[in-house]
């Protein structure tokens, strides 16, 4: 996980990557909504000049709940609105949601790394419980009795001594003259109706109805559609263009040169072809001839690549961790394991593709997308464009899957410079080939993992050596290259880069080493939903399970034997939900006892577990599968049954939650058995979903069920913590059925595929 | 260019355009019909699936000058007032993550429950395995066409 210290650090060195921090010195304050209502707004210091909308409630009991955070699936429309109606103590069924723009007044808008639910807790909660004393108010007021003797519920405040009740919109335009009141106490959770509960989706029926939700959707009069070239090779760019035969296609109305910047995660140089419809401008792109500099990776290779791998692994360049005397203990163990593991790019091929609507007038510029970063966006379009930041305008919209690809930028970049080129409304659109082609990807990896446990069956001995492309690196971040390939993946499982070495303690491993190298390469990359932790803990979770079953001992036990004591991990000041080994052992419990792990499958099936923490959640999964005979060799792997456990604090919205558990869990199976991005001569091979292949309905597990503990601790993310531990119960699963140990992904490669 | 005569969604439409255009980029980018989604262009995803002619069809693999004089509905047109028992279904089950591919895994639903009102799983699998969910929404989704087939037959 990453702190908010990592942010700021981000922000200052220009990188524009994982959550924003989020300034929280605020106060609240009310107004006289123009309907005649109460609106309740929240000022925060020092930058705001004028109050944010947040609430507003209305003489017809209407309350409209502005949500400042982008919507990509992960439910933050439905869940951060609900944190609000809840301390309100608001009707949901009354309740309407609507975007905020991007307006310093909300205090940071962004989400990542999970974060949503994490980092507006208190202050929605806040902000809902001080509206809810405000109308209180009104009423104690116009009934002359105590405020203290006055309650609220569903919409109405009552004063039960006098049997007086009446309707919030009764209240609002009295409320809006009053003062507000500081320091309102927050619900007992006991109280919650709709805290932890299930609440469906607030833009279902737009959904469902097909109305104008996301990027690609937007429409303005007279809008242009652009298509950008991109060098097919990785860092290379545009040295001569001929586009006579793009500008003959029917439609194609200019050519607009993307000179890039210096930091490829910002934006990369290219060639627009911009046209009157998506189609004339794909066309227009793919009739257009250019010449490239390729730069100096392009004889770069998944050969190549491997072989700066395996030379890391053989000569690890950096120690970041080293306790005890590993070599000693690797000599003096009962049984070694020594296994390599490797892992390709993969991309995020998110289904809405890449693509951002911009428009230039008056010398400032209007963008409206499917934006991640509404914050990052603005200052990366106004370092691309000269345009002054407050001249940027941002609006998110729905965004069409996120997986970490729009943590970044770029995409509103390249729109923003094209519309500033041709003086109006453009949107910029890459079909699925480009989008593939020219992503940030999962950072291709190996891994080199030595253990060993003594006579009696305990682990003893553990080196680690990761080899992974960085994307520190590539992102030009002057932290160390390891830190965005290591984090709080480790078997310590805790939180943050800077105290790795400290983190690594509390581990019952007493001999344990950790090293780090990074390949020179030219390839794009960036996080990748769970980032880090979904390689590592592969490595870490099936290297666990074959030690307990070379030592004939139970993966439960083994685990259970390295969580460590709650009592001796360091508490960083920063979070606040700080890892705790006792919750990991719950999550672990329970899992094995519901998912029946050590206890006899069916017949012809096995079962496989593991376990993760990731960004303040813990997740288990119990998977079982059989495997049936393909063609050529193949073996079909039927997924009958996922069970699952996860510890997040106080669930928020079950129904989201469930969702997220679900997709993690098929997300991160697909991505094991398929997920690869080839590269030859320096570029992406991969083409569409022909090649790059993705997991369908019928490769998905017959069932998945999903536990939450019952927990009234201070909520965390669900949107990563379901993958990291899925692929190695997984392969855990195939090992107990068949032997066979897998340490590679795409799980393909091995014959192993999904029926 | 001859004109190109379409029903989109009950409405007769004529199209000026080069005949090889995909019907997706017709609906989406010249008669200002986006539910229909672009995912992939190659007909591998199945966010682009319209009926033609009641049939489930990809758009994005369809150039619209093969298509001319016939009937096709979007998920604009799948229901007067979004009340299709697909869409109730979806609604109900809180399908949608993203919800990016949802109107084209509605429109499969849809035309698979118009010929088969009581599919068994394995025909429900073979009907919506063209449709890619991102977001992993298969076991919902399963769910839905369930709860929808019984919504029609009780209807």
């Amino acid at each position: 996980m990453r702190s908010r210290r990592d942010v700021l650090t981000d922000a200052k060195h220009g990188v524009i990557d994982d959550q924003i921090g989020r300034t929280r010195r605020s106060f609240i304050t009310v107004g006289l909504a123009a309907t005649g209502g109460l609106l309740i707004a929240m000022r925060y210091q020092p930058v705001a000049a004028f109050p944010t909308d947040y609430i507003q409630i209305d003489p017809d009991d209407r309350v409209l709940i502005w949500s400042a955070q982008p919507e990509m699936g992960e439910g933050t429309r439905t869940s951060l609105p609900m944190l609000v109606a809840e301390e309100l103590d608001a009707e949901w069924t009354k309740v309407r949601i609507d975007d905020a723009p991007l307006d310093r007044k909300y205090g940071g808008q962004g989400v990542g790394g999970s974060d949503a639910i994490r980092s507006d807790w208190d202050a929605l909660r806040r902000i809902g419980a001080t509206a809810r004393a405000c109308l209180i108010g009104a009423a104690a007021a116009q009934w002359n009795v105590p405020a203290s003797e006055c309650d609220t519920s569903a919409h109405v405040v009552r004063h039960p001594a006098s049997g007086r009740e009446a309707r919030y919109g009764s209240l609002a335009a009295r409320a809006a003259t009053l003062s507000v009141p500081r320091d309102v106490p927050l619900k007992d959770p006991s109280r919650y109706r709709l805290i932890g509960t299930r609440v469906d989706g607030t833009d279902n029926h737009k959904v469902v109805t097909g109305q104008p939700l996301f990027g690609i959707d937007v429409r303005l009069p007279s809008m242009k559609f652009a298509a950008v070239a991109k060098c097919p090779v990785f860092n290379g760019k545009p040295v001569k263009i001929d586009a006579t035969k793009a500008r003959q296609v029917p439609g194609v109305r200019q050519i607009v040169e993307i000179a890039g910047l210096d930091n490829p995660t910002l934006l990369m140089p290219g060639v627009a072809v911009v046209a009157d419809s998506t189609w004339a401008a794909f066309k227009g792109r793919d009739a257009l001839i250019v010449q490239w500099d390729e730069g100096p990776y392009a004889a770069e290779s998944n050969a190549s690549l491997t072989e700066q791998f395996e030379k890391i692994l053989a000569a690890p360049p950096a120690t970041l961790h080293n306790s005890g005397r590993v070599d000693d203990a690797l000599a003096a163990a009962a049984i070694v394991v020594d296994n390599t593991y490797s892992f390709p790019f993969a991309s995020h091929a998110t289904l809405e593709p890449c693509n951002c609507t911009a428009d230039y007038r008056n010398g400032e510029l209007w963008i409206r997308g499917p934006i991640q970063m509404p914050m990052s966006a603005q200052t990366t379009v106004a370092r691309a464009t000269g345009v002054d930041v407050g001249k940027v305008h941002v609006q998110a919209t729905r965004i069409g899957g996120g997986f970490g690809r729009r943590l970044l930028s770029d995409y509103a970049a390249e729109a923003a410079v094209v519309a500033k080129a041709i003086g109006g409304p453009v949107m910029v659109i890459d079909n699925r080939e480009g989008d593939l082609q020219h992503d940030y990807y999962r950072p291709a990896a190996m891994q080199r993992l030595r253990a060993g446990v003594d006579a009696g069956g305990t682990i003893i001995a553990w080196d680690h050596i990761i080899a992974s492309c960085s994307r520190n690196v590539y992102r030009k971040d002057p932290r160390g290259p390891y830190s965005t390939e290591t984090y709080g993946s480790y078997v310590g499982r805790v939180q943050s880069v800077e105290q790795l070495d400290a983190d690594l303690q509390p581990t019952r491993i007493p001999n344990a080493r950790l090293r780090y190298g990074n390949p020179l390469t030219g390839v794009a990359t960036g996080a990748w939903r769970a980032p880090a932790h979904v390689v590592n803990a592969f490595t870490i979770e099936t290297t666990i399970d074959e030690l307990a079953a070379r030592a004939k001992r139970s993966p439960v036990d083994l685990r259970l034997e390295i969580l460590g004591e709650t009592a001796d991990v360091p508490k960083s000041q920063n979070d606040a939900s700080p890892y705790d080994p006792a919750r990991m052992r719950r999550v672990l419990l329970e899992v094995v006892e519901r998912g029946g792990f050590g206890k006899s499958a069916p017949e012809g099936r096995a079962r496989g577990l593991a376990s993760h923490h990731t960004f303040g959640s813990y997740c288990a999964h119990v998977v079982e599968i059989s495997i049936a005979p393909g063609t050529n060799g193949q073996k079909r792997v039927t997924i009958h049954k996922v069970v699952s456990v996860a510890d997040v604090g106080q669930p928020v919205n079950l129904s989201m939650l469930e969702a997220q558990m679900q997709g993690g869990i098929i997300d991160g199976i697909g991505a094991a058995f398929y997920g690869e991005v080839p590269i030859e001569r320096g570029r992406a091979t991969s083409r569409n979903f022909g090649d790059y292949r993705l997991i369908r309905m019928r490769e998905a597990p017959l069932a998945i069920d999903a536990h939450f503990i019952q927990s009234r601790l201070r909520p965390t993310g669900f949107g990563e913590p379901p993958l990291p531990p899925i692929a190695p119960a997984v392969a855990n699963a195939i090992a107990a059925l068949t032997g066979e140990r897998i340490r590679m992904m795409p799980f393909i490669k091995l014959g192993y595929l999904l029926s | 260019m001859p004109l190109i005569s379409l029903t989109v969604n009950n409405r007769a439409v004529q199209l000026d355009l080069d005949p090889e255009t995909p019907l997706l980029w017709a609906l989406r980018d010249h008669l200002n019909l986006v539910g229909t989604k672009f995912g992939c262009g190659g007909g591998f995803c199945g966010a682009c699936t319209v009926h033609l002619d009641g049939v489930a069809t990809r758009a994005c693999s369809t150039p619209v000058g093969k298509i001319a004089g016939r009937r096709i509905t979007t998920i604009e047109g799948l229901s007067a007032n979004g009340d299709h028992p697909a869409q109730r279904a979806w609604a109900q089950i809180d399908v949608p993550q993203c919800g990016y591919c949802q109107a084209g895994q509605i429109m499969s639903c849809a035309a698979l429950l118009a010929r088969t009102p009581n599919p068994s799983e394995n025909e429900i699998v073979a009907a919506m395995n063209g449709n890619i969910c991102r977001c992993g929404t298969y076991v919902r989704i399963k769910d839905a066409v369930t709860l929808a087939a019984s919504m029609r037959s009780s209807r």
